[in-house]
């Protein structure tokens, strides 16, 4: 009976936020939004209501938000690896050519500057009243200017706070004048300005005023015949071309497999080492009888307390190979971060103070779920606690973690933060400023995209797929093993 | 009895929701108050944020809006661009010069409209770098530039050439007062900006000019033997030369080596002496020397400008705030006083540097200083740039680390 | 002797030498906090001078408090729903055998490694459109950050949490199963309560994951008092603000920081240790 009351509360909740959330779609004459709200509510009824489909009810509330949240954005961003999306060519060709147009505004040559008050008439349009340098004043409006004196009768100034709100209007109102237009700048201020180039649909191009000098639209750009591109573009469908050009560019193919290689081993590294350390302390402070074993474990967790970012910072600085703590403390002189070994060396011990907190805490859980009856049945049956750890211990506690370190793996072959804020990818040879000893392939696509003239958000897209096609497949084989481990024990 | 259950839960539900629809009317009312409008929202980092607070709440209350100053602390500019696709970008965003080349090729920002007195009011320089494609994008507020700061105490004579500095910081080193010769801040993956001076002092450059004084991408420095010429001399100066430029200093301790005391000599920018003040120690600054019989050292001269959103919903206000008010002295003081860097605005550099002659020292230090190009172009330059520098630094080969710069820098312009 | 060291002494051992470990770039964090000039560098292991007015300027100076209390509401929200809502999806992954289920828990873990600094574009745009209707639930709202990061909650967690279900026998809920439990009862009466450990560790882990989260935070929180800690903290050190300046209160923040962390360690901790109780667990 209780069930059943929180049953109708919980499906109740469901359908009034379906209510509440679908007044403002059909205010703003959303229909897709309403349908794809109605049809999600509909999938929540039906999953509850039905006596069947048993794992949906489970798997239903985490899906929705993984797929609103993670798998949209994911695939939106894995389309733009067919468009030349990315700085230059961010919005439609209507934005950038408005954006050329209003760019290409300068003041007609020898026209006065005007001081602007913004008028309205009664509830109506706006309008301009205009006093030029020698103090005549004329009243402008989207039909042209006329002489006045003063505010005429009727008209009203807006203060700045009533101009606010009216501020499109302001921007939008160009007075025709025989030169050009006259435009607010701000709201005191006006100028006689005029568009030096203007777009042209008859020939898709733009041309300049004056000159006579045109930009034909290509590729997402407008060119002239010297092939000069204006800045603003807009984006455009490229088909495969990034990925063309992922696959035959001799810059991404050259370190490629060795880039791969580095981010396996510090991948399997991180993990491992991790889970070793993570592991060894679980178990050391795993019985009842040790003294100070809540302070022990408090202290183990406090590197992953810590912002990781601010850690990262602060272990870059101890291997300074001058200033760093690291040398001045064991007398060394190693250039940590300056060789390729070292750097290495240095990321992933770095990798094993950030993580080993994370594993330790997990064993110890998993830990709590072995019996302790087992571990002492083998010890009576005269195991050494090494053999009692090696057959009963590791294989439950694998059984348990396996899954963990698979996506723990996954997790670390992306781990764009632990190289970024330390390394950077560094060291890089003297010959090759593109790919460094410790590059991630995911460091390295940052590089690419984001190091250019603005960043290239297809391009990048292309990269990824490629790296996750990778991981896919590492994952897959990987899983597969598990399968066998998962059917033994379950 | 599944059935049934199913039908007791719907109906339950279909009352709840009815629940829902009578408290629905209520809410209503906060779309009305959105489009009252009457807000301007500004976008900053967070130093520039808190000195903008107060000026940006008196000029609400003045004029009967609500200002409101967000601060996006990383990637600010990234996420300017993203908001302003979205429609949700503010109306005016504040920021370095060399943004302008990516945020107009963005249409993410629109020019400002300055009288001719207005722009008068600035320093030629700045108005220069707020200028691209022939049109003014920003209003500056602020020039900055690196110049030589030296612990006086330890150094009391103005280095003429940057052998004359070396040869003092290895007497006091060998002394054994400091322990560095200099810091100037190198990095493991180099630091174009602050190598830029003695790269130009030995004869190298970034870009050639146009006919009509804009950055030619067509024309690049780096891949021409000047370069080659002046990375040799910086090389010298490196781990395997004299010693004077290490990769272990970098941006996190430059300035804490020299406030510190471990050495004399410092090469940085207007941002530093807030720490070299608080060290308390005796210093002066100067012009960055060159090389003895090479060119002058030319440092970057950057400007901080505010641009107004083309995609902002309030531009007119938006345009009256950033021409009218920001060219306001007392706030160029202001702003002045939240982080002692050289006003752009003349009358408002001339009312502060009696306090604080620091500033026309830097300003003397920047005057043959090249602007910071704003060509979206320059983006590829700094990386490559910088690990050629740290590895001729390190004492590799010079030839094969600038070629190796020159080529990555092409496959990214292509 | 070496009987005690075999017992309980290599404990001690490994416990010390861990800490130390993990204490050893701590101490230097606590040295630069507590230095009147805070600088990264001129701290060196030892706290050579002492003064709190790197804790004191952290709540004078900026808005601290508004950052302490977002982040902790906000990794407390998503911490508990999400352990709820992945605890449900393990169950089913575990206890069921459904079409896709092997190819679901794979998709799981390889939309977690989509890159998402590229993502962070789709997301924005996505927001920018929910606020156009539900302006409570984009951004400078811990609402709409919420959401995003319950996106996330099946993720990892789902893995731990279906590994470590693995490990109870199946024979508990079977026989209550037998005995006329519903699905319903089975998971909230038998299932939770043998596996609170486990979602004590998750729920710790979620909270401190989502205390840190910077990228999404940072393109969500404009409004200074939005900031969360991660967020604000960031604030103190980045590009164009002197860095040396704030580095004492940085590390200030960043102890102060890791406190919440600890409370809720501390909190968990019974339930972390209880266990399994011993007698409803067949040998």
């Amino acid at each position: 009976m209780f069930g059943l009351v929180a049953k109708i509360l919980l499906l109740g909740l469901v359908a009034a936020l379906a209510v509440w959330a679908a007044f403002p779609l059909i205010e703003a004459h959303a229909w897709v939004g309403l349908a794809v709200e109605a049809a999600v509510s509909a999938l929540v009824f039906y999953a509850y209501l039905t006596p069947r489909r048993l794992p949906l009810k489970y798997l239903l509330p985490g899906t929705l938000f993984l797929v609103a949240f993670q798998v949209v954005p994911v695939f939106l961003t894995m389309s733009t690896a067919f468009s030349n999306f990315g700085d230059g060519h961010r919005g439609t060709k209507q934005d950038a050519i408005t954006a050329i147009q209003t760019a290409s505004v300068v003041e007609v040559p020898g026209s006065p500057e005007y001081a602007l008050k913004v008028v309205t008439k009664g509830d109506n349009a706006i309008a301009f009243l205009l006093t030029d340098p020698a103090g005549k004043q004329f009243l402008g409006d989207a039909q042209g200017l006329k002489p006045v004196a003063g505010v005429p009768d009727g008209y009203t100034p807006l203060n700045l706070g009533e101009a606010g709100a009216r501020s499109q209007e302001i921007t939008k109102l160009a007075v025709p004048t025989a030169g050009g237009a006259i435009r607010s700048s701000g709201i005191s201020r006006a100028y006689e300005g005029r568009a030096q180039r203007t777009y042209q649909a008859g020939c898709d191009c733009v041309v300049e005023a004056g000159t006579g000098h045109r930009w034909t639209a290509h590729d997402g750009s407008f060119v002239d015949a010297a092939g000069q591109r204006l800045p603003q573009g807009w984006r455009i469908n490229v088909g495969l071309r990034n990925f063309t050009q992922v696959a035959t560019d001799s810059r991404i193919a050259r370190p490629f497999f060795r880039t791969l290689a580095w981010n396996l081993v510090f991948a399997v590294a991180s993990v491992l080492t991790t889970f070793a350390l993570g592991m060894l302390c679980a178990l050391a402070l795993h019985t009842d009888r040790l003294r100070g074993r809540t302070l022990y474990r408090m202290l183990l967790v406090l590197p992953y307390a810590m912002p990781s970012f601010a850690m990262l910072l602060v272990w870059r600085d101890m291997f300074n190979a001058d200033f760093g703590l690291i040398n001045r403390l064991f007398g060394l002189s190693v250039d940590w971060l300056g060789t390729p070994w070292s750097a290495r060396l240095a990321v992933i011990l770095v990798q094993l103070w950030l993580g080993y907190p994370y594993m330790f805490l997990v064993t110890t859980g998993a830990l709590q779920a072995i019996p302790r009856q087992m571990t002492e049945a083998a010890q009576i049956d005269g195991a050494t606690p090494w053999q009692a750890f090696r057959r009963v211990t590791l294989p439950l506690l694998l059984v348990a973690l396996a899954p963990l370190l698979i996506s723990s793996f996954a997790f670390n072959f992306n781990n764009f933060n632990a190289i970024y804020l330390t390394t950077e990818g560094g060291p890089f040879p003297a010959d090759d400023p593109t790919a460094g000893a410790t590059d991630l392939l995911i460091t390295y696509t940052y590089r690419l995209a984001f190091g250019a003239a603005g960043a290239r958000y297809g391009f990048a897209a292309a990269v990824s797929i490629y790296i996750f096609a990778i991981v896919a497949l590492i994952s897959a084989i990987s899983f597969r093993r598990t399968r066998r481990q998962e059917e033994v024990y379950a | 009895m599944r059935i049934r259950t199913a039908g007791v839960v719907a109906a339950a539900a279909l009352m709840l929701v009815a629940g829902a629809c009578g408290s629905q009317k209520k809410s209503d009312t906060s779309t009305a108050a959105k489009k009252s409008g009457g807000t301007l929202v500004i976008w900053a980092d967070d130093k520039r944020t808190a000195a903008l607070k107060p000026f940006a709440d008196r000029f609400g209350k003045e004029n009967g809006l609500t200002v409101q100053v967000q601060a996006v602390s990383k990637e600010l500019q990234t996420n300017f661009l993203t908001a302003s696709q979205s429609g949700k970008a503010p109306d005016i965003v504040v920021g370095a010069h060399d943004w302008i080349g990516n945020l107009v090729q963005n249409g993410a920002i629109d020019p400002v409209a300055l009288s001719a007195a207005q722009k008068a009011a600035f320093s030629a320089q700045s108005i220069k770098a707020v200028t691209f494609n022939d049109q003014v994008y920003g209003v500056p507020y602020a020039v900055e530039n690196l110049a030589l700061i030296r612990n006086t105490a330890l150094a009391p004579e103005v280095p003429a050439t940057i052998e004359d500095l070396v040869a003092t910081g290895k007497k006091l080193k060998a002394d054994g007062k400091v322990s560095e010769i200099m810091a100037l801040q190198v990095g493991q993956n180099g630091d174009a900006y602050h190598i830029y001076p003695l790269y130009s002092s030995a004869g190298g450059y970034l870009f050639g000019a146009k006919p009509n004084g804009d950055y030619d991408p067509k024309d690049l420095g780096v891949a021409k033997p000047e370069a080659q010429a002046a990375f040799t001399k910086i090389a010298a100066l490196g781990e395997k030369g004299e010693g004077a430029l290490k990769r272990s200093i970098g941006s996190d301790n430059a300035i804490a080596t020299f406030t510190g005391g471990k050495a004399a000599f410092l090469i940085s920018g207007p941002w530093a002496i807030t720490d070299v003040k608080k060290a308390g120690l005796s210093y002066d600054v100067s012009p960055v020397p060159g090389f003895a019989g090479g060119k002058q050292a030319q440092p970057f001269v950057g400007v901080q400008a505010f641009y107004v959103a083309s995609k902002g919903r309030n531009k007119a206000v938006a345009q009256e705030f950033v021409a009218n008010y920001v060219t306001r002295t007392d706030l160029a003081k202001a702003l002045y006083q939240a982080e002692p860097r050289p006003p752009a605005l003349t009358a408002a550099l001339d009312a502060v540097k009696g306090d604080d002659p620091d500033l026309q020292k830097f300003l003397d230090a920047g005057k043959n200083g090249v602007i910071l190009p704003a060509i979206p172009e320059m983006a590829s330059i700094w990386d490559p740039f910088g690990k050629a520098e740290a590895a001729v630094v390190g004492g590799a080969d010079v030839p094969s680390s600038v070629q190796a710069a020159a080529k990555a820098i092409q496959e990214k312009i292509q | 002797m070496t009987g005690w060291f075999a017992r309980i002494g290599w404990r001690h051992l490994v416990g010390v030498l861990a800490v130390l470990f993990s204490l050893f770039p701590i101490v230097f964090v606590v040295a630069a906090a507590l230095n009147p000039l805070g600088t990264l560098s001129s701290t060196d292991a030892v706290p050579t001078a002492f003064t709190i007015d790197n804790f004191a300027n952290l709540f004078a100076r900026t808005a601290f408090g508004h950052w302490y209390a977002n982040s902790i509401l906000i990794a407390g929200v998503a911490s508990v729903v999400a352990v709820f809502l992945s605890m449900l999806a393990a169950f089913a992954f575990s206890r069921m055998r459904f079409a896709g289920r092997r190819v679901g828990l794979l998709s799981l873990l390889l939309i977690q490694m989509f890159p998402q600094f590229l993502a962070v574009v789709a997301i924005y745009l996505m927001f920018a459109r929910i606020g156009d209707y539900w302006p409570g639930l984009s951004f400078s709202s811990p609402w709409g950050l919420i959401l995003l990061y319950l996106g996330g909650a099946l993720g990892v967690n789902t893995w731990m949490m279906k590994g470590f279900l693995d490990t109870v026998p199946r024979e508990l809920d079977e026989s209550a199963s037998v005995d006329g439990a519903s699905h319903v009862q089975v998971f909230f009466q038998i299932v939770l309560p043998l596996v609170r450990p486990i979602l004590a560790i998750t729920a710790l882990l979620v909270f401190i994951g989502t205390v840190n989260e910077f990228l999404l935070a940072n393109v969500f929180l404009y409004e200074p008092n939005s900031k969360t800690l991660a967020v604000g903290l960031y604030g103190l050190i980045a590009e164009g603000v002197s860095r040396d300046q704030n580095f004492g209160m940085f590390c200030a923040g960043s102890l102060l920081t890791a406190v919440p962390t600890v409370v809720v360690f501390r909190f968990l901790q019974r339930f972390i240790v209880s266990g399994l109780t011993a007698g409803a667990v067949k040998g």
